[in-house]
């Protein structure tokens, strides 16, 4: 049995793009004196690596073979200062890179992350998270890579291959011609096996995924499993892939080891060339011991550079990937792209961007219409109005739009046709900051952040913080605050898990509350608690209403009865509007609601 | 294990051969330079030597692929042992197991702890035998050649050793601590792209890209120190191996004047002693690699020694045929320590179709899951004909069954793998018999690739309602005495599961259903009701009695024709 998935990762792209390297430079701007030093240490390391051989040949040649002892002692200290001077230098040449790359890593992540929280909310109904966290943590953990083992490192490594190059034809022309003639059989070896390995280290990724992606699924689908008895298939084709996954993986380890060796074989291959024909120019006197030597050392260090070559060259392209991901990410619209209404002249239009006066005094939906996707309409022509220190309770079957209406009138979501305006403007035109510190939204799931229960009620706002113990008691909900160990310091663990789902409900009336917004919207929640959890948050909602404009999603009976005023959205429309006894007497759809939702 | 030992042995063996090769070299080289420079001496030209060279390095070269193939893929070998051990003990772990583990830890170790055994298995095995040969035998050639040199040239090797083994650890620990920070800014990204409607509604977007920027700064610090202990070692070890150099050229350049010593044998000494360089690092390193490999297998063998709640029974009875009969005597179940059924009584003859209603949380899921014995349940509660289930064997059991979750689980394979899953090497023929009985058929008559249509992880490509027919369809097929449907058609319309239902009247024959749902009108047609309620039977009987009662059941039917009489406004 084939069972399907095939997931593959696989990065097929350019080591090299002008267009992304060019945009990506600009973010090399504030350091560029750290690319300046990094660049100009390379000549300085390629040196300390190049003179060691050189001073080793003089070593030998003026005082070893010459049996001139004084002078040695000096040579053999410099030997050694070349040494800890190459080691100094390629460490802080690391260090300037990495810290560079850090740094804009840093940036760029900082950015990146900044750009996602001013994403519309429309965004991220179509964007899956985990997708979006990629790109602020592994893509950019990629572009680090290349710092380390980039461009610059080559242009390094560059530097000291034609350094040894130049040095050897300038040594021995005919010596140096013969010892090259393993060059171009070492640069095939080096292409062909890396090809190999590529390819080999692909299929190990693919297998791997297959197993992981296997057996992920399999542990979600324990109880299907074991329920039909299916444990032999799953382990039979578990074992495939996992035979599958460490037969992809000998290949690697063989064509490593095989490359490993084969650069090692050719540079004695090297040694064994200079010792054949060198050995015949020492004999001829035109080599001299030392120069030999050098040379042997010289060519040592001639390989292993090259052997990386084609590494770096495959960091290079996962990096441009992981750019060309982080860039189209960038340019994703900010704002809803809808444009600000243009406003009739006269009637109290004012132009956009300016602020609205406090208090509010009416707040009015007309004629709105919105669809989540295409011709789907969720709210028809909705009208409604709300008056200052009003409380109206939206009702009606879930699905009819009410929950719309809240996540319209904060413009989490733009109306498509239609206008919602406060005190006669249309609330496109105000800005999007003001909007939202006026009109205090509670959404039905309460969100807690990893953090404190102060930070949840806070969010880290100095007013807000200023407000949350009066807030927090406002809607009961510093009795149990008092009761845990840490009070307003206790630690609130993932999605708030430490938490009943009225204690979570009652911080976020608290942080509504702590923010003072002069017209709340409410969406009440839905879901059926535990009846002290019920409790809690019935004498929650009474403080967080007290004395406020407010537009509740009303789902209990104690909020349907405490309104003003009760409008019933069905099938996005308005379908009834009245208080709570005018609408029973009516004995329409309200009344069938009620009997049906808040007989409580 | 002990069935790797021949081939660890055969490794070993290789490796010496390989360093054997590799020694060679230098001491050719010695030989090489005797030769130019006393050139009637030697009794070869250098050219021999140079051959001789050529021929050394390609048998090293040959020998050390095999020597490191034959031990690294030992390591990947043992690992897939491992990785197939872990598996099946998966598969022999039961639901309260797996709703104890996340996911991710599992996960985990199946990557993380077992790449550090292998690493250590693999990689450290060969490397710790090959430290040793080359020491050995390194150290045995540079004394015969020079006694005090050797032993001044590797005065600073322990240090260097030393040096290692803190600074790994070091970066051992460091890399742990930015590796937690990473998962702090990574969760702390996660959450405010989940929450960004609560972040967007309170203006917080600054206060939480603040925040970012502090954790993210706090992974470049630790990133840095890193980098920096990554980097400190390189000037360390250049200085050390320098050290050894500068006191060979030192006292080894003095003696070859001397004529202690020749030009050959000072060029094998430095050889030799830059053989040692790299086998020292290595140890370091290794030294702490098994830290971390045994911590990793003592959380592998946390889930290899696991023992599953639901336990097959010592001495099962296998019954000849199974009718059907269910009985529940006295059933209580906690979880927990909470108690989520409370002495629950009820004979189900075979045949029988049960429905089951209640409220979110008053046991109906639990009731239906302990029957398939998906969690454990005390002796002499539930019997199946007669016999206690947990004297059954629990495939037998399992295979009587047909049970269909809540949450439809399905494989991100084909849709007819899916329905297939029922039964091992169903026809095609009955799998579309089966999903013509869950009215699936329509559906899949209408992809283009029809029952060969991949359904994507988990089903995403299907609709909630297609997934649910599926999972249905699978049980079906399995052709079960007992069927169990635990709400599964929450996700199609009320006429849509009236209709399955109705149709799979038919199907039920002689077998006993119990079927969970939250609409009655999707129970009309059983031949009993219970109503559940905080864990006990409320009330129960046939749908007409129940009406008469005018308790919870007839509420919930009130309730529902609200609900469609609304629906209908």
């Amino acid at each position: 049995m084939h069972f399907g998935g095939i997931y593959e990762d696989e990065i097929v792209g350019k080591a090299y793009d002008r267009r992304l390297l060019a945009r990506f430079l600009r973010y090399l701007r504030p350091y560029r004196w750290l690319v300046v030093w990094s660049i100009l240490l390379l000549p300085f390391i390629a040196a300390a690596k190049l003179a060691q051989p050189w001073l080793l040949k003089i070593a030998i040649d003026s005082h070893i073979t010459a049996g001139r002892m004084e002078g040695l002692p000096l040579l053999s200290l410099g030997y050694f200062a070349l040494i800890l001077a190459d080691g100094l230098l390629t460490y802080l040449e690391i260090y300037l890179l990495q810290y560079l790359g850090q740094r804009v890593m840093f940036d760029l992540r900082v950015e990146l992350f900044a750009h996602i929280q001013r994403l519309s909310a429309s965004f991220f109904d179509r964007t899956p998270t985990g997708g979006l966290v990629t790109r602020v943590t592994s893509d950019v953990e990629a572009l680090g890579e290349m710092f380390t083992a980039g461009i610059i490192s080559i242009v390094g490594d560059i530097l000291v291959l034609v350094g040894i190059i130049g040095i050897m034809l300038w040594m021995n022309l005919k010596l140096s011609l013969v010892t090259f003639t393993v060059l171009p059989v070492l640069l095939y070896i080096v292409f062909a096996f890396r090809t190999r390995m590529r390819t080999a280290f692909r299929e190990v990724r693919a297998r791997l995924s297959n197993l992981n992606s296997f057996l992920a699924e399999s542990i979600g689908g324990m109880t299907v499993v074991q329920l039909f008895n299916r444990q032999q298939t799953e382990r039979r084709e578990f074992t495939r892939l996992n035979a599958a996954y460490r037969d992809a993986n000998l290949p690697v380890i063989t064509w490593d080891a095989a490359l490993f060796a084969a650069v090692e074989a050719l540079s004695s291959v090297a040694v064994g060339l200079i010792i054949w024909y060198g050995g015949g120019e020492i004999i001829s006197g035109t080599l001299t011991f030392g120069a030999l030597v050098a040379f042997i050392q010289y060519i040592e260090k001639f390989f292993s550079p090259i052997r990386d070559l084609s590494a770096k060259y495959s960091i290079m392209q996962g990096a441009m990937a992981a750019l060309e991901r982080i860039f189209g990410l960038l340019d994703k619209e900010k704002i809803p792209p809808s444009p600000p209404a243009p406003l009739p002249p006269g009637e109290g239009g004012r132009r956009p961007g300016e602020e609205i006066q406090p208090p509010i005094q009416t707040i009015e939906f007309r004629d709105v219409w919105f669809a989540y996707n295409g011709e789907d309409y969720v709210l028809k022509g909705l009208n409604l109005t709300i008056r200052r220190g009003e409380k109206i309770a939206l009702v009606g079957e879930t699905g009819g739009g009410k929950t719309t209406v809240t996540r319209l009138l904060s413009r989490l979501y733009e109306v498509e046709r239609g206008e919602i305006t406060i005190d006669g403007t249309d609330i496109r035109s105000i800005p999007l900051g003001e909007l939202r510190s006026r009109i205090g939204v509670v959404l039905q799931e309460p969100f807690l952040f990893t953090g404190t229960v102060g930070y949840n009620i806070s969010l880290g706002d100095d007013a807000a913080q200023g407000r949350m113990e009066a807030a927090a008691a406002l809607v009961g909900a510093d009795r149990f605050i008092r009761n845990l160990a840490g009070g307003f310091e206790e630690e609130v663990r993932e999605r708030g898990s430490n938490f009943s789902v009225g204690e979570r409900q009652l911080i976020s009336f608290a942080r509504a509350v702590a923010f003072d917004p002069e017209i709340l919207v409410l969406d009440e929640a839905t879901a059926s608690v535990d009846s002290a959890s019920e409790r809690l948050i019935q004498e929650g909602l009474r403080g967080l209403l007290s004395g406020r404009t407010s537009l509740v999603v009303a789902h209990r009976l104690s909020t349907v009865r405490d309104a003003d005023r009760i409008v019933v959205i069905h099938k996005g429309e308005k379908a009834e509007e009245g208080s709570h006894d005018e609408l029973i007497a009516r004995q329409g759809l309200y009344y069938r609601l009620y009997q049906l939702q808040f007989r409580d | 294990m002990r069935s790797f030992r021949r081939t660890y042995l055969w490794g070993s063996i290789l490796l010496v051969g390989a360093n054997g090769f590799a020694l060679l070299i230098p001491w050719l080289l010695k030989r090489a330079v005797e030769s130019l420079q006393f050139p009637g001496r030697a009794g070869h030209s250098a050219g021999y030597f140079g051959l001789l060279i050529v021929g050394a390095a390609i048998a090293h070269g040959v020998v050390r692929v095999f020597s490191r193939t034959t031990l690294l893929h030992v390591g990947r070998r043992i690992e897939y042992r491992i990785r197939e051990d872990l598996y099946s003990a998966l598969l022999s772990l039961d639901l309260p197991y797996f709703s104890g583990e996340r996911t991710g830890d599992i996960l985990s170790r199946f990557s993380n702890d077992l790449t550090n055994v292998r690493m250590l298995v693999g990689f450290g095995f060969l490397n710790v035998i090959n430290t040793v040969i080359v020491y050995i035998s390194a150290l045995l050639l540079m004394g015969r050649i020079d006694p005090f040199l050797t032993f001044c040239s590797v005065l600073p090797y322990p240090l260097m050793l030393i040096l290692v083994k803190q600074v790994s650890r070091r970066i051992f620990v460091h890399s742990k601590r930015a590796q937690e920070e990473l998962a702090a800014m990574t969760s702390h990204a996660e959450e405010s792209i989940a929450a960004s409607v609560v972040v967007k509604t309170y203006r917080r977007e600054e206060s939480r890209i603040g925040i970012f920027r502090e954790l993210a700064e706090k992974y470049l610090f630790s990133s840095m120190k890193m980098t920096n202990l990554r980097g400190i070692v390189i000037p360390f070890m250049a200085s050390m191996s320098g050290l050894g150099t500068l006191i060979v050229l030192f006292v080894g350049g003095n003696r070859v004047i001397s004529g202690v010593m020749t030009l050959g044998d000072f060029v094998a000494f430095t050889g030799y002693l830059a053989m040692l360089v790299w086998p020292t690092v290595v140890l370091g390193w290794i030294l702490n690699l098994l830290q971390r490999g045994a911590a990793s297998m003592a959380r592998l063998n946390a889930v290899l020694d696991a023992k599953a709640m639901v336990a097959e029974s010592p001495s099962p009875v296998a019954p000849e045929s199974v009718r059907g009969e269910l009985e529940l005597r006295g059933l209580s179940f906690g979880y927990n320590g909470e108690p989520l059924l409370k002495d629950i009584s009820l004979r189900i003859k075979a045949g029988m179709n049960l429905g089951i209603v209640g409220p979110v949380g008053s046991g109906k899921t639990t009731l239906v899951r302990l029957i398939a014995r998906l969690y454990p349940v005390a002796d002499g509660m539930i019997f199946l004909d007669g016999t206690d289930i947990n004297r059954l064997p629990l495939k037998g059991l399992r295979d009587v069954i047909g049970f269909v979750p809540q949450e439809s689980f399905l494989f991100s394979r084909t849709i007819r793998e899916n329905i297939a899953y029922g039964k091992e090497g169903a026809t095609d023929e009955e799998v579309k018999e089966a999903s013509r009985l869950s009215r699936l058929d329509g559906d899949v008559e209408g992809f283009p690739a029809g029952y060969e249509t991949l359904v994507g992880e988990r089903g995403v490509t299907l609709s909630g309602g297609q997934k649910q027919r599926t999972a249905i369809a699978r049980a079906l097929l399995k052709d079960p005495a007992i069927l169990i449907l635990d709400d599964p058609l929450s996700a199609v319309d009320a006429r849509t599961e009236e209709e399955i239902l109705a149709g799979l009247a038919r199907y039920y024959g002689g077998r006993t259903a119990l079927i969970v749902s939250h609409r009655l009108s999707a129970l009309r047609g059983c031949d009993r009701i219970i109503v559940m309620d905080e864990g006990r039977i409320a009330e129960q009987g046939t749908h007409d009695e129940l009406i008469a009662l005018g308790g919870r059941y007839a509420a919930i039917h009130r309730e529902q024709n609200l609900r469609a009489e609304i629906d209908r406004y």
